[in-house]
């Protein structure tokens, strides 16, 4: 083929009409069966995102919230989007200089973000549409301020005490009325409870850390202790207390053997099904947030279950009971577009009425210091009060706050892996891990002080 | 010879001249989605990602200058020296299992005997499901008190291993798991194979070969730049495995150390913990590794790979 040769024009010409018509075909295609809006938002109004993580009946409630404030108002449009994996998605849009106006996230994310300035300090936004910290109960301010500024509301919140099978209780003898308010008594019913099939196998235990093994660093509090203190900014995970309590974990998986925990914990169904092993009985006792209620009214609503605060080592003191307290959150991301029309909406789902009925629906307690008393008697979880007493309580203690919470829990966790595992006594495991997860918080203050120099933060 | 100046070059040369520039021109305006595309979503990242890896870049925050401090780190992490040699062990284990699995199944195949073509199909069809989807399917298939597979062996009296919980059997599930996509290597081995001269199984059978010693001296010699491709494929896909290890391994009880892998631990890093320096070094030590074990492959290649020029 020459220079001169008229075949590369009327091939690029052939082939310019037919990208021209396939483009115009394909937006034609675009506009006539692309995306559409789920809802037609009325003129005039200034429209928000809101990101939450939650789906089916729990994102149903607060959609409905989003509706009824949408509804209360003229000036305002809240759009209500569910997101996955909420944490990474969050990051990456607030990095990116495109965030949301509201983001729903949990009670661990307040601390890093608040520190890097991420998020936008609510005292001054807050107090403008009539809010104020003195609303909520002393355990709950823990998880919305950060070095004496307030970063978050709490939408929702959970304690996390024990759960029990009463039923499996009587057919082991032992009272229904009477959970376990020391750790040895909780040893003692368990070994009451625990049951095995004529091969030997696990028919049923008592109690077991790993079920569902959330909160596998929490153990140390129940036995006095805690793996980080925040004012040395020094992780404590090789404290005697936690050494005590790792060992109480340990002799579990000596007792009942390794492989045969092993078998056992795969029979276990998802924790949202109804093999779920509380539900199924497989396991008596269980560390569960309120959540779990709404589990079993959707799958076993004749299950006879009890609520206790979780046992400690030295006995629960009735008026200051120690347990977790977990949390989501309600944030605005530094780059929001309309900061105060988010904090308007914000204060919308902390009304008594809207907090109430979320917190109906997701079968938690209320964040907010008054509640009527017809939410309380009406409540789907028959063991609200015990979850409402560790809010007021000051026993309760919140995740550990530090920037490198994240990564400090999984490698926690690894580690308790492997002493559940029996690979490692506790006390070489635990010695590990205090290096480790020291050399992690150490890291992250070299950074911030080289970032901001010597108050670390932004 | 000496460039002749603009005004002594031919009308026909000029000519030509521009019709090669319209030519190049219209051959950039058409790769320009993908010049503009790759410059902007792959290349410019690439540079980000290098520079980021010599800073504190927590994400939120803007990156700070630490200069090699966090290539230093990687190699006092003691997790990030485990997720390594859970990959090199994957890859060591993965890699040869795949490839003697696909040349035996596409040697069966290569033939024109009866129902091949589904034979074929069946083969390749698992390798279209979606990662995340087999992930699953195999989590239950691997169930050490329901799933099927122990379920088969307790048949024959034997009492399968927790596939997925248990520290020392997770390399062996993850290698079985990546059989499942075997069809791909069975397809191009199965095209290597028929283009193989059939004269030249000829010759070997009037030399006396039988059937194995022609697979050794003829098919595996003829088909081995298909081998080398598919080994380089593997082992880039070896050292990023990723989907199906996150799905099984990684659970709210924590991570399994032994299904911790390295494109896990580099996510981790970015998107979780938020230590994108940490994690854009991790990327860059991935492709020079990527990169020397390819180019390691293609020198073993230069003295194994029989290149026909028949």
């Amino acid at each position: 083929m020459t220079a001169s040769s008229p075949q590369p024009r009327d091939l690029g010409a052939i082939s310019r009409r037919a990208a021209l018509g396939a483009l115009a075909a394909g937006a034609a295609g675009f506009a006539l069966f692309g995306p559409r809006g789920t809802q037609a938002i009325p003129p005039g109004r200034i429209v928000l995102d809101y990101w939450e993580k939650w789906t089916r009946h729990e994102g149903d409630a607060m959609e409905r919230i989003v509706d009824a404030f949408n509804k209360s108002q003229s000036r305002i449009w809240v759009r209500y989007i569910v997101v996955s994996d909420i944490g990474q998605k969050s990051l990456v849009s607030i990095a990116g200089g495109n965030p949301p106006d509201i983001i729903g996230l949990y009670a661990f994310n307040v601390t890093p973000y608040a520190e890097s300035g991420a998020i936008l300090p609510l005292d001054d936004r807050a107090a403008a549409v009539g809010m104020s910290l003195e609303q909520y109960t002393p355990g709950i301010r823990r998880v919305m301020t950060h070095r004496g500024k307030w970063w978050a509301t709490v939408n929702t919140a959970g304690s996390v005490v024990l759960y029990y099978n009463r039923t499996a209780f009587r057919d082991a003898g032992l009272d229904p009325d009477r959970p376990p308010r020391t750790i040895a008594e909780l040893d003692a019913m368990h070994a009451k409870l625990f049951r095995t099939d004529s091969g030997g196998g696990l028919q049923r235990v008592g109690f077991l850390h790993r079920e569902p093994g959330w909160w596998s660093w929490l153990w140390a509090n129940h036995f006095g202790g805690r793996i980080f203190d925040e004012a040395s900014n020094r992780a404590t995970v090789d404290s005697a207390e936690n050494l005590r309590a790792m060992d109480w974990m340990q002799g579990y998986a000596k007792d009942l053997g390794v492989q045969r925990l092993k078998i056992f914990a795969e029979s276990f169904g998802n924790y949202f099904t109804p093999e779920n092993p509380f539900l199924t009985g497989k396991v008596a006792m269980i560390i569960q947030g309120p959540w779990i209620a709404n589990l079993i009214l959707a799958f076993k609503p004749d299950l006879d279950y009890g609520v206790a605060p979780f046992p400690t080592e030295r006995g629960q003191p009735p008026d200051m009971p120690v347990g977790l307290i977990d949390t989501d959150v309600l944030v605005i991301p530094r780059g929001a577009k309309n900061p105060e029309a988010a904090m308007e909406f914000i204060a919308f789902t902390q009304r008594q009425d809207m907090t109430e009925q979320l917190a109906t629906a997701h079968c938690k307690p209320s964040p907010l210091a008054k509640v009527s008393e017809e939410f309380l008697a009406k409540h789907p979880n028959r063991g609200i009060r015990v979850h409402y007493d560790i809010f007021r309580s000051a026993g309760a203690f919140v995740p550990p706050r530090t920037r490198v919470w994240q990564q400090f829990k999984d490698e926690y966790d690894t580690q308790v892996q492997r002493m559940w595992r029996l690979e490692q006594p506790p006390q070489v495991a635990l010695a590990e891990l205090q290096t480790r997860v020291q050399s992690l918080i150490d890291q992250s203050a070299d950074q911030q002080r080289r970032r901001y120099g010597p108050k670390g933060t932004a | 010879m000496t460039a002749l100046p603009a005004a002594h070059v031919p009308p026909r040369g000029r000519a030509e001249r521009r019709a090669r520039t319209r030519q190049l021109i219209a051959g950039l305006a058409w790769c320009s989605p993908w010049l503009i595309g790759s410059s902007l979503f792959v290349f410019a990242p690439m540079v980000m990602s290098l520079y980021f890896s010599f800073t504190d870049y927590p994400l939120l925050e803007p990156p700070l200058w630490s200069g090699s401090s966090n290539y230093q780190q990687l190699f006092h992490d003691p997790t990030f020296l485990r997720v390594v040699k859970n990959t090199a062990l994957y890859a060591a284990l993965s890699i040869p299992l795949y490839t003697i699995f696909a040349l035996v199944l596409a040697a069966a195949m290569a033939g024109r005997a009866r129902f091949t073509s589904f034979y074929r199909a069946a083969v390749f069809v698992p390798t279209l499901v979606p990662l995340i989807a087999s992930a699953m399917v195999w989590m239950w298939l691997f169930n050490g008190e329901y799933g099927l597979i122990n379920k088969v062996l307790a048949l024959v009296g034997i009492r399968g291993p927790a596939w997925v919980v248990d520290e020392s059997w997770v390399p062996v599930s993850m290698v079985l798991m990546s059989l499942w996509s075997v069809g791909q290597g069975v397809v191009i081995y199965i095209a290597a194979m028929q283009d193989v001269p059939r004269q030249l199984y000829e010759a070997a059978t009037i030399d006396g070969m039988n059937a194995p010693q022609r697979f050794l001296h003829v098919t595996l010699p003829m088909i081995s730049p298909a081998i080398l491709f598919n080994v380089i494929s593997l082992t880039i896909a070896a050292v990023q495995v990723f989907a199906v290890p996150y799905v099984i391994f990684r659970r709210p009880d924590g991570q399994n150390p032994a299904g911790h892998y390295y494109s896990m631990y580099l996510y981790e890093n970015a998107f979780i913990y938020g230590k994108m320096g940490y994690a854009s070094a991790m990327a860059w030590l991935q492709l020079l590794v990527v990169m020397a074990l390819t180019g390691v492959l293609l020198l073993v290649g230069r003295k194994l790979v029989h290149y026909s020029r028949l």
